[in-house]
């Protein structure tokens, strides 16, 4: 009796514990989501979605530390089946914009976070995806290749044309030469 | 840069090296300024998308934006711890049900009255969400939560009623026009008989007088005179009680 009552609050305590941690992931969740997507109320959706089917499929989860990998693996999954075939082969636009109006960001500072916004917008919708798991989510090649169902390999090389890419588009935009971020040296 | 070298360096700034490689390849750095470079330039270009995503813009950005949302994630977690703990007990109700000290297992409604599910004579288990919350997203959360209970209680064969009142504000999530959820809440009616939605009309003719709108209901709604009248006498018929 006393084992039973034991494992019942266990579970009570750990099924509770991860839904914490799993509402407490929806921010980073969006943000990942935004990277991919660039529209508010779609990435909201996304985060929202995601935070849904996990709380419902809590108990699949085996390995607690795989957490984060585990909820990426499921917004991918959405993005991919849902939200991907509505989106063009390449390019994004809508609401990507900093505020110039805060006075906490320099007017500099708006302007590089727009463009490197814009640049990863021109990317491909898979370098995009690796470029900002990596980047923005931290993510090992490992979790990454993990999240997108794809070997280390193909992440690594979509990793390197993406980053090439990207470095083209920013020197066609003149941020290679620009005073606010110097990506070559002055000789 | 031949592609090796590339896939290396990138490899490096995502410390993705060994020990060994990192050596091998600042080695190789010394001696070659323009991998040096590349890696300086990847490092830079990896710290700029950092900062362009830091803070995405929100939907319907705003000075209230912000306060909204952590009103929201609030509201959702007292949802979810309990709605939760009654889920956890239920479907380990059958483990438990010979055990006659419930009291130890008490849940928790947001106003913190507490009481253990009921389960009547013939073994049939009862419950009654009263949802007065307008927010969809907490609504979503439970449609997922009365889903999975109905789901599990199915699969083990073990008899179960569900009731959603929606009442005051909560009556939005049966709403015609603004529920977030009819096609869904259609689809779990259909699916499951055991399950009732049911709209109060108290809070439909409050609606009608102070804004003068003629609220139309999704087609699976029941309606009650009242819904805090129902949910008492549900309370006294010994069902279990959770406030939304």
């Amino acid at each position: 009796m006393t084992d039973n009552k034991t494992s019942l609050f266990g579970h009570f305590g750990r099924r509770r514990k991860l839904r914490n941690e799993i509402c407490a992931e929806r921010e980073r969740l969006y943000r990942i989501a935004w990277s991919w997507c660039h529209d508010a109320s779609m990435a909201e959706d996304l985060a929202q979605e995601a935070v849904t089917r996990a709380l419902a499929k809590v108990d699949t989860l085996r390995d607690e530390s795989r957490l984060q990998v585990w909820l990426t693996q499921i917004l991918a999954n959405l993005y991919r089946d849902q939200y991907r075939r509505i989106q063009p082969e390449t390019g994004l636009d809508s609401d990507m914009l900093a505020s110039n109006e805060d006075p906490e960001h320099s007017a500099d500072r708006a302007q590089l976070i727009n463009r490197t916004r814009e640049a990863i917008a021109a990317l491909k919708e898979d370098q995009r995806q690796v470029l900002t798991l990596v980047d923005v989510a931290e993510f090992s090649y490992a979790d990454t290749a993990a999240i997108l169902g794809v070997p280390v390999g193909t992440v690594m090389s979509r990793l390197s044309r993406s980053r090439r890419r990207m470095r083209e588009i920013l020197e066609q935009q003149g941020i290679g030469h620009a005073a606010v971020i110097p990506l070559r040296r002055p000789k | 840069m031949n592609p090796n070298d590339e896939l290396e360096v990138n490899a490096y700034i995502d410390g993705e090296l060994s020990t060994d490689q990192q050596a091998e390849l600042l080695e190789a750095m010394r001696q070659d300024p323009e991998l040096a470079r590349r890696a300086c330039e990847l490092n830079q270009m990896k710290a700029q998308l950092r900062l362009a995503y830091a803070e995405p813009p929100r939907p319907g950005t705003g000075a209230g934006g912000m306060v909204k949302a952590s009103w929201r994630a609030l509201a959702v977690s007292v949802l979810l711890l309990a709605v939760g703990m009654l889920g956890g007990w239920l479907l380990h109700a059958n483990t438990i049900v010979s055990t006659p000290e419930p009291a130890r297992f008490v849940m928790l409604d947001p106003d913190g009255r507490g009481q253990a599910p009921a389960i009547a004579s013939d073994g049939e288990t009862r419950i009654v969400f009263h949802l007065t919350n307008p927010d969809q997203t907490v609504a979503g959360e439970l449609l997922d939560e009365v889903e999975d209970l109905l789901a599990a209680y199915e699969a083990g064969h073990r008899p179960l009623r569900v009731e959603v009142v929606s009442h005051s504000d909560g009556l939005d999530l049966l709403r015609e026009r603004l529920s977030q959820h009819k096609v869904r809440i259609g689809e779990l009616a259909e699916r499951f008989d055991n399950l009732t939605f049911v709209a109060c009309q108290n809070s439909i003719d409050r609606i009608k007088i102070e804004h003068g709108i003629e609220v139309k209901l999704v087609p699976d709604a029941e309606l009650i005179d009242s819904g805090v009248d129902h949910v008492v006498k549900r309370q006294r018929e010994g069902w279990s009680y959770i406030r939304v």
